[in-house]
């Protein structure tokens, strides 16, 4: 089973907020997740993310594959190179 | 797509660091601004392309993920994409309601600030937040 973390928008109308999520693959878009392991805040100043960097590095070593949004905030916060 | 990515990473030495930050924020700061203009103009899109558009902004899927689930090449994919966020544009370029809403927001977050700042450091009350907060509410009432 493949196993994805996303950058999932939620938020009410105009008013952006996500969730970094890890899902199965094969259901995307019905909403469900496995682990919510962060969030990013656009509307603060500066942007606010948080990781849960223990649950991050133990699902990427475990195979799941980040999309390339989350692949790039992993970068930034420094849990991968 | 982001496996071919990889490589290059090992490549990045100390001060490449900094740009690569400022090339993350312009594609996410990408996907939040084509994301409000949704919340704006979604509706205006076809029921079809407004899914696809979703499954990519809102959702994160890839290009190859959305094309399999909706049985369309991911040249289709990026297609709908690409149409689908130069009409939400040019819908704000016609209506400004989302510079409009950014303005009015603006405007009340500071009255908000103003009234917090008034309440927390039990200040007297100075005619000159008083007048800067009516001015406000005018230019509000103003921009509706």
């Amino acid at each position: 089973m493949a196993v994805k973390i996303r950058l999932k928008r939620l938020g009410k109308k105009k008013a952006p907020f996500y969730r970094i999520v890890v899902a199965d693959s094969r259901s995307p878009r019905d909403g469900r997740f496995i682990e919510e392991i962060g969030t990013y805040n656009p509307r603060t100043n500066p942007t606010s993310v948080t990781i849960d960097e223990e649950a991050a590095k133990k699902w990427l070593s475990n195979g799941a594959q980040p999309t390339e949004t989350v692949g790039r905030l992993f970068k930034q916060a420094g849990i991968t190179k | 797509m982001s496996l071919d990515k990889q490589p290059n990473q090992k490549n990045l030495i100390g001060n490449k660091q900094e740009q690569d930050i400022s090339v993350i924020d312009k594609a996410m700061q990408e996907t939040i601004e084509l994301s409000i203009l949704y919340d704006f103009y979604g509706e205006l899109l076809t029921e079809n392309n407004k899914e696809v558009f979703v499954d990519y902004i809102f959702n994160d899927l890839s290009l190859s993920e959305i094309a399999e689930d909706k049985g369309i090449t991911r040249q289709g994919v990026h297609d709908i994409i690409k149409r689908s966020s130069k009409k939400l544009r040019e819908y704000e370029e016609s209506l400004h309601l989302v510079k409009k809403f950014k303005t009015i927001e603006d405007k009340v977050n500071r009255i908000k600030s103003i009234i917090k700042e008034l309440s927390l450091d039990n200040k007297e009350v100075s005619d000159g937040l008083l007048q800067e907060m009516n001015d406000l509410a005018d230019d509000i009432l103003h921009d509706l």
